[in-house]
C-alpha cells in the first residue's frame, strides 16, 4: 500500500471527532491527535515490530491459535485447521475520520475465515511497544462461515513509557446459524491512548456472546456496533471496566435491529475509583418493521470516590411497535449494611471493601463466554481490583 | 463478661436508649423483651458497633475492656456475634467463602495458623447437618434468594462456626415457622456452656419454650424496666406489656 503524503494524513489526524460531535461529547481525543502529529511530524517512521516477551506469559497462558500484530505488523501468520487466513489487502471503506486513519496508516490488515466448527480459540494479540511516540493501526476481519462455530480472543496489550496511539478495527460477521464466543481483554499500559471498534454483523439465526474487560489504557475509547440485519439473531454482550486515577475509559454501544424476531441484552459494570472518568453509551436502535424485538440494557456503576466520574446514557429509539425494550442504569457507592455485615463476621474495612468490591465484577467474570480465557481474565480482574482499591483511602466516602 | 451501664444512644437526633443498665455473666442466657420501638435492636447494633448509632454518655465494658473503643471486626474477633434480624444479601460472594474469611480473621486474632480446608469443610458440613440445612448452600451467594427462615438458620451456622464468646441474637425468631424455630433453638443450645453468654432479643415469649432464659428483661422507652427469671416472659405473654409501663410510670 502507498502511504498517503503527509499533509494528508496530517489533513485526516484534523478530522478526528471532537467533544463537539454528540457521540464524542465526553471524550476528548486531543491527546490522540497530538500524539498522531508528533509522530507524523517525526517522519512517521514505523518502528521495528517488538514483543516484549512471549505470547503465554503476555496472554497468561491462554491456549489459542493466536495472530500477532505488533505495532501494526502482523508477525505470525499461520492457517490452523479449518481456518482460511490471509493478509488483507484493502480494509472496506467505513464511515469516519478513524476509519480513514485506519485505513491510509494501515500495514497489514487481516483477514480470517472459519468454516467449521471449532473447538480452539482464535486469538488476535494487538499488541503495541516502542521506544518513541508511535501510532499503530489493526484491522482484522474475522468471517464465520454458515454453520460454523467458535471462539474470538481479541487482546489487546502494550508497553513501555513512551507516548502511543493505538486505533483498531475488528469485524465479526457471523453467517447463518453461526455461533461465536467473543472475549475483548483491554490491558494497555496506563498511559496509553486507544480508539478500538469492533463492528458484528449477525446472519439467519446466529448468535453471538460477548465481553469485553478495560482493565488498563489512559484514554479509551470502545465502540461495539451490532448490526442485526436477519431474523432470529441472538446477541449478548457484557463489558466491564475498572479505572483508577488517570483514567479515562469509554464504551458506546449501538445494536441496530432492523429486522426481527430478534433478541439483544447488554450489561456493562464499572468501578471507580480516584480521579477518573468513565462513560457507558448504550444505544438500541429498532427499525421500522423489526417487530418481535427483545432488547435489554443494563449498567450499574460503583463509584469508591468521589473524584470519579461516570456518564452513563442508555439511548432507546424504537420505531415499530410489537417490541420488547428495557433497561436500567445505577451509580453508587457500596452497600453500607452489606459493609457493616462483614465487619461484624469480622473483616477489616478494607477487606471487605475487597469482597464487596470484586463481587461487584464476579458475575461477569465468570459468565464471561469463552471459557480458555478465563482464568486469565480473573486474574487480571483480581490484581487490578487489589490496585484499585489501594490506591485511594476514601473508598467508602 | 458484658457490663452496661448508663448506656444512652441516639441516631441521628432521636435519642433510643435513655440509661440502659445490663450485666451478662458467662454461663448466663438472658431474654430482652420489649414493644417495637423500645430499642431492642439498637441495643444489639451499639454493642456491635453499629456506626450509625451514637453513644452519648455511660460505658459498654466485655472481658473488662472498654468495647465502645473497638471497630465492629475487633469486636467480632474479641469474641462478640450478632445475629442479625435482618441479614443482608451479598450477591457474588459465596458462603463457604465467608465463613472461611470469618472464621480465619478470629483465628489470626487468636495467633493460630488458617484453618485447613478439609477440616473447614467437615466443620461445615457438620453444622449445616445438626441445623437441617443442605450442604449446597455453602456454595451460594451470602443469603442470596434465601427464605426467611434460611437467612436465620444461615445467621445460626455462621454463630455455630465462630463459637464466640457472646451471641446476640436480634429477633432471630421473627417469622420463623415451627420446624426453623426449632433448628435455630437447637444451634443456640448447642452454643450454651459455661464459658459462654447467649443473649437473645424477642419479641415473643416463644423462642423461650426452646431456648429457657435464666433472666428475662423488659425494655421500654431505651430503659429495662423489669428483671425476673423466666416466669416473666410467662407473665407478659399473658399480660402484654401495658401494665409494666404503667407500673413504670407510677
Amino acid at each position: 500500500m502507498t502511504r498517503l503524503p503527509t499533509d494528508e494524513l496530517q489533513a485526516i489526524v484534523g478530522r478526528l471527532p471532537t467533544p463537539r460531535d454528540e457521540d464524542w461529547k465526553y471524550t476528548d481525543l486531543a491527546r490522540a491527535r497530538e500524539i498522531s502529529e508528533r509522530w507524523l511530524g517525526a517522519g512517521a517512521a514505523t518502528p521495528a515490530a517488538v514483543l516484549a516477551g512471549d505470547i503465554e506469559r503476555i496472554t497468561g497462558g491462554i491456549d489459542a491459535d493466536w495472530f500477532v500484530i505488533a505495532n501494526g505488523e502482523l508477525i505470525s501468520l499461520s492457517e490452523p485447521a479449518g481456518v482460511v487466513a490471509k493478509k488483507l489487502e484493502q480494509p472496506p471503506e467505513m464511515d469516519g475520520a478513524l476509519a480513514e486513519l485506519n485505513a491510509a496508516l494501515l500495514i497489514d490488515g487481516l483477514h480470517i475465515r472459519v468454516d467449521t466448527e471449532r473447538e480452539k480459540p482464535l486469538g488476535l494479540l494487538l499488541i503495541d511497544g516502542a521506544d518513541d511516540a508511535s501510532v499503530s493501526q489493526a484491522f482484522v476481519r474475522v468471517e464465520f462461515a454458515p454453520h460454523s462455530a467458535g471462539e474470538v480472543i481479541e487482546y489487546h496489550a502494550s508497553f513501555g513509557s513512551a507516548d502511543q496511539y493505538a486505533n483498531t478495527i475488528v469485524t465479526i460477521d457471523v453467517g447463518d446459524n453461526a455461533s461465536v464466543s467473543h472475549v475483548r481483554i483491554q490491558d494497555r499500559a496506563r498511559n496509553h491512548v486507544q480508539t478500538g471498534r469492533t463492528v458484528v454483523d449477525l446472519g439467519r439465526d446466529a448468535r453471538f456472546a460477548s465481553a469485553g474487560f478495560d482493565l488498563g489504557g489512559g484514554l479509551i475509547r470502545n465502540d461495539l456496533i451490532v448490526n442485526i440485519s436477519n431474523s432470529g439473531a441472538d446477541v449478548s454482550f457484557d463489558g466491564l471496566y475498572l479505572a483508577g486515577d488517570g483514567q479515562h475509559i469509554d464504551n458506546h454501544t449501538r445494536v441496530d435491529h432492523r429486522v426481527g424476531p430478534a433478541k439483544s441484552r447488554q450489561e456493562y459494570r464499572g468501578i471507580l475509583n480516584g480521579n477518573c472518568r468513565c462513560v457507558w453509551n448504550g444505544k438500541a436502535i429498532v427499525h421500522e418493521g423489526a417487530d418481535g424485538t427483545d432488547a435489554d440494557q443494563t449498567n450499574h456503576n460503583l463509584l469508591l470516590s468521589d473524584k470519579a466520574e461516570i456518564d452513563a446514557k442508555p439511548e432507546l429509539e424504537i420505531y415499530t411497535d410489537d417490541v420488547k425494550c428495557s433497561h436500567g442504569t445505577t451509580v453508587g457507592q457500596l452497600d453500607e449494611a452489606s459493609l457493616f455485615y462483614l465487619r461484624s463476621r469480622g473483616l477489616d474495612k478494607q477487606r471487605a471493601t475487597q469482597i464487596l468490591t470484586h463481587a461487584f465484577a464476579a458475575g461477569l467474570v465468570a459468565r464471561s463466554p469463552v471459557e480458555a480465557a478465563r482464568d486469565t481474565i480473573t486474574s487480571l480482574v483480581e490484581a487490578r481490583l487489589a490496585t484499585l482499591i489501594q490506591s485511594d483511602e476514601d473508598f467508602s466516602a | 463478661m458484658l457490663e452496661i451501664k448508663n448506656l444512652k444512644s441516639r441516631i441521628g437526633d432521636i435519642e433510643i436508649l435513655r440509661g440502659l443498665s445490663l450485666s451478662v455473666n458467662a454461663g448466663e442466657v438472658h431474654a430482652i423483651m420489649g414493644p417495637n420501638g423500645s430499642g431492642k435492636s439498637t441495643l444489639a447494633q451499639v454493642v456491635a458497633g453499629h456506626q450509625d448509632y451514637e453513644v452519648t454518655d455511660g460505658s459498654v465494658t466485655f472481658k473488662g475492656n472498654d468495647l465502645l473503643e473497638l471497630d465492629p471486626e475487633e469486636r467480632a474477633r474479641e469474641g462478640i456475634f450478632l445475629g442479625f434480624q435482618y441479614p443482608v444479601e451479598i450477591p457474588g460472594v459465596n458462603n463457604a467463602y465467608l465463613l472461611k474469611a470469618a472464621l480465619n480473621a478470629k483465628r489470626k486474632h487468636q495467633g493460630l495458623g488458617e484453618i485447613d480446608a478439609f477440616e473447614f469443610l467437615k466443620m461445615a458440613r457438620e453444622k449445616m447437618t445438626s441445623l437441617g440445612m443442605d450442604p449446597k448452600f455453602l456454595n451460594r451467594g451470602v443469603n442470596e434468594g434465601f427464605s426467611g427462615g434460611e437467612k436465620k438458620r444461615n445467621e445460626i451456622l455462621q454463630m455455630a462456626m465462630l463459637e464466640p464468646d457472646l451471641a446476640i441474637l436480634d429477633e432471630t425468631d421473627s417469622g420463623l415457622d415451627i420446624d426453623a424455630l426449632k433448628a435455630v433453638a437447637t444451634g443456640v443450645n448447642a452454643l450454651r456452656s459455661p464459658d459462654r453468654a447467649i443473649v437473645l432479643v424477642t419479641h415473643y415469649q416463644r423462642l423461650l419454650d426452646y431456648i429457657e432464659p435464666d433472666f428475662v428483661h423488659v425494655l421500654s422507652q431505651g430503659k429495662i424496666i423489669k428483671s425476673g427469671d423466666k416466669s416473666l416472659a410467662l407473665e407478659l405473654e399473658e399480660k402484654g406489656y401495658d401494665w409494666l409501663r404503667e407500673a413504670a410510670i407510677a
